[in-house]
């Protein structure tokens, strides 16, 4: 309850939240609200213009593609595919960024200084790059495309648990529990893996942003999500084509693009002043 | 005082050499869609990337003309002796860039390469019926056969020869030392191809242009804006619904002429499902509206092919063969009979950057066969990806989509690529491979002719792949060039003039 009330505080926080609604309500019911299934083709229809206007919108409120496919309909799908990828990748990226974090920075030692250059050689080198040679290596498909936007975000995630551990290892309370024998497992996943959930949250919000931009990225050049489904990359770089004479095609899926990142990274930032406690004791 | 003069000499010096420019080097610059892979003439089959710049740096015996007849080359006259030999008589004066002469021995040895089985040689299929090649005096070579080949001196229109000394020592997929009108000055595999013009080449017509550039552009658009901000002068494969554009935006011309290219989606008949099941290859020619592809995507231009791997400019077309009609209940009821009659899923190729809409029209394609209930799984890849899958490696999906031609617009040579053995086939049908092998051992065009009748309704009884149509030849330059277009996929510079 103080959760909502501190975010109905901040108009960023409220508008992200309500974008963000709003694409994850039309990824939920698409079946119900598209006008047509993403992948029926219509040629006769082929680049109709957007048939929405102030009294009615029309039966492709959002104009056709190359193919005659329903730009509107297309882009409800692709938020599904979008989101879903990206949040199924910030989740494997997240558990194996955590697990690995806590283990290097509860553990100590060589393995920590190993696991460490591992995640300063992966961070120096550049994401996009990373991944393109993945797919190109591994082949192109969903569960794919997730492995290797996990595998770009990891890093983030290990870096900053493995600081928090560090910190809170030698605090009384671990101490203690290590004094009346605690096994090292619960001490790892009871007393330090909650305190250090708050700033992991902060970087996953973030981290949701990244990968929705570099998923498109990558769906763009062709690597990401296969056609005919739906992503909004995609429709990008099919639209760039046709730019000039049916400017739908790539400007909604952009702005699709940018209002999903925009309000994700409003909350993300709203998130990181609020539940980082320095941050707060400022504002007080 | 003295420096001054000295100013004064070299503005001089450098006004003249700005003045003498651009009347010494005029630069042609040709966007091409796909990547130009090698330059040795043996070792591809690719007309319109690496086939067309090799043909500036090498010469054949014959070359087509832009109106698609045979003229002379490197031969200056040929005959058949007899059934099974053609002679061909050599111009005395065709030398390497190195001073190695062109001469009857140097195309033996060149014949030779492509027959040894070692080489791998793509094009071998092709000229495997020469028994021998014999060098009667330095400018007569005899290619004895050991059947008939009416239509070699065509076929030999895309053999080029390379400097058999030179050769030993280099590497000629990268390098080049010719005896065409051209020089290679840079080879930049997926990037750029940059020739320069010998000054002193005599064995055919002078080019207009001293430096040509072909650009590697695959991106639609981009060769587009390439041409219209002037960094290019001429370009193929606009999308049709992009002509009109270009041509309002001013200084160029834009139009389109028949392809001897036709498109399809090739079955891989060497495996399942389509292995051993005809009843499926005929319900997937039911199932694709291609009338509708043509008239939407392509905006009209284009025609369709009839149930045949040949059209109209090709020798051997059968012309009481009709298009498959858009009949999908009976694609259904093949479908059932196949042994699918609850619809299956199959992989789908599609090579990017090469054909004409290519990714537009395999989705279009995708989803009508969806509406009969075949699922199929898109996979784009890059074009040299594919070719290498198709070509190399013996192991391309179950369906892509590709157009193929054949250089000598023969339907030997066309029919070939079907034959049960041929690497391109993916095809087993014996009566076919019969009947061509039959026509190959003629001289007797009207018995040819009644043989690929036949041959070419056997084809359509049981369709090695999904008949779909010629593809326009579209293209847009620059209107300070002058552009023959030719509706193969050559490109040669001695087709462009400077617009007066």
């Amino acid at each position: 309850m103080k959760f909502f009330s501190a975010l109905l505080r901040s108009r960023n926080a409220v508008l992200g939240a309500f974008i963000l609604s709003v694409f994850v309500a039309g990824a939920v019911l698409a079946p119900v609200v598209a006008p047509m299934a993403p992948t029926q083709t219509d040629l006769r229809g082929r680049l109709s213009p957007p048939s929405l206007s102030l009294t009615e919108i029309g039966k492709a409120p959002l104009g056709r593609d190359q193919l005659g496919r329903d730009v509107f309909s297309r882009i409800l799908y692709g938020s599904r595919i979008t989101l879903a990828v990206a949040l199924a990748s910030v989740v494997v990226g997240g558990i194996v960024g955590v697990g690995v974090g806590l283990y290097s920075g509860y553990r100590g030692g060589l393995p920590d200084q190993i696991i460490m250059r591992v995640v300063d050689v992966q961070l120096a080198f550049p994401l996009m790059l990373l991944a393109l040679v993945v797919v190109a290596a591994v082949g192109p498909s969903i569960g794919n495309l997730i492995a290797v936007l996990a595998l770009t975000s990891w890093t983030r995630y290990a870096r900053i648990v493995r600081g928090e551990v560090l910190a809170l290892k030698h605090r009384e309370f671990i101490l203690s529990a290590h004094t009346i024998g605690a096994n090292p497992w619960r001490i790892a996943f009871q007393h330090i893996l909650p305190n250090v959930l708050m700033p992991v949250i902060v970087v996953a919000t973030l981290e949701l942003a990244r990968v929705i931009v570099l998923e498109s990225s990558l769906s763009f050049l062709g690597i990401g999500v296969q056609p005919p489904y739906p992503s909004w990359g995609r429709m990008l770089a099919e639209g760039r084509s046709y730019i000039s004479s049916a400017w739908w095609l790539a400007t909604f899926p952009g702005l699709a693009i940018m209002l999903v990142v925009l309000s994700v990274n409003l909350l993300g930032d709203w998130l990181r002043d609020t539940l980082d406690p320095r941050q707060r004791e400022r504002r007080q | 005082m003295r420096l001054r003069s000295f100013f004064n000499g070299a503005v001089a010096t450098a006004a003249l050499a700005c003045l003498a420019t651009p009347s010494l080097a005029e630069r042609l610059t040709v966007a091409l869609s796909a990547n130009v892979t090698l330059l040795d003439p043996a070792m591809t089959t690719t007309v319109g990337t690496d086939l067309s710049v090799i043909s500036h740096l090498y010469t054949p015996l014959v070359i087509r003309g832009p109106d698609l007849k045979l003229q002379p080359a490197l031969a200056s006259s040929w005959e058949a002796v007899d059934d099974n030999t053609w002679r061909f008589k050599l111009r005395p004066d065709v030398k390497f860039a190195n001073g190695e002469p062109l001469d009857a021995a140097a195309v033996k040895w060149n014949i030779d390469r492509i027959l040894d089985p070692n080489q791998k040689a793509p094009v071998r299929a092709w000229l495997s019926a020469i028994k021998d090649v014999r060098v009667v005096d330095p400018t007569t070579v005899d290619l004895v056969t050991s059947s008939p080949y009416p239509s070699l001196p065509d076929q030999m229109s895309m053999i080029f020869f390379l400097p058999p000394v030179w050769s030993k020592s280099h590497n000629p997929a990268i390098e080049a030392l010719g005896s065409g009108p051209y020089d290679l000055v840079e080879f930049k595999p997926g990037d750029r191809v940059v020739l320069k013009a010998k000054p002193n080449y005599t064995a055919g017509p002078k080019p207009a242009f001293d430096d040509v550039v072909f650009r590697v552009i695959p991106e639609d658009a981009s060769r587009i804006s390439a041409l219209l901000v002037g960094e290019v002068d001429l370009i193929s494969g606009v999308a049709p619904s992009e002509l009109a554009r270009i041509k309002n935006s001013g200084k160029f011309v834009v139009g389109a002429v028949p392809s001897t290219r036709m498109q399809f989606v090739k079955f891989n008949n060497l495996k399942a499902p389509f292995k051993d099941n005809p009843a499926l290859r005929l319900a997937l020619n039911y199932a694709v509206d291609k009338q509708a592809i043509l008239d939407t995507l392509f905006e009209g231009y284009g025609s369709l092919n009839a149930c045949q791997p040949l059209n109209e400019s090709y020798f051997g077309f059968n012309p009481d063969l009709k298009p498959f009609p858009y009949d999908p209940a009976k694609a259904k009821e093949l479908l059932a009979k196949a042994g699918y009659p609850n619809g299956l899923t199959i992989e789908f190729e599609v090579p990017l950057g090469r054909y004409l809409l290519g990714a537009e029209v395999s989705q279009a394609i995708a989803a009508q066969l969806e509406e009969v209930g075949v699922k199929t799984n898109l996979v784009e890849m890059e074009y040299g990806r594919w070719i290498d899958k198709f070509q190399n490696a013996g192991n391309v999906g179950s369906l892509s989509y590709l157009g193929q031609s054949w250089p000598t617009l023969n339907a030997d040579g066309m029919l070939s690529l079907f034959e049960t053995g041929n690497r391109y086939s993916y095809y087993e049908n014996a009566d076919f491979t019969r009947l061509i092998r039959e026509a190959r051992s003629t001289t007797d065009e009207k018995k040819r002719v009644e043989i690929y009748k036949k041959a070419t309704e056997s084809f359509c009884a049981d369709p090695a792949h999904i008949v779909l149509f010629n593809q326009p030849t579209t293209y847009a330059f620059a209107d300070r060039v002058k552009w023959t277009v030719r509706s193969d996929d050559w490109f040669r510079a001695v087709d462009v003039q400077l617009a007066k």
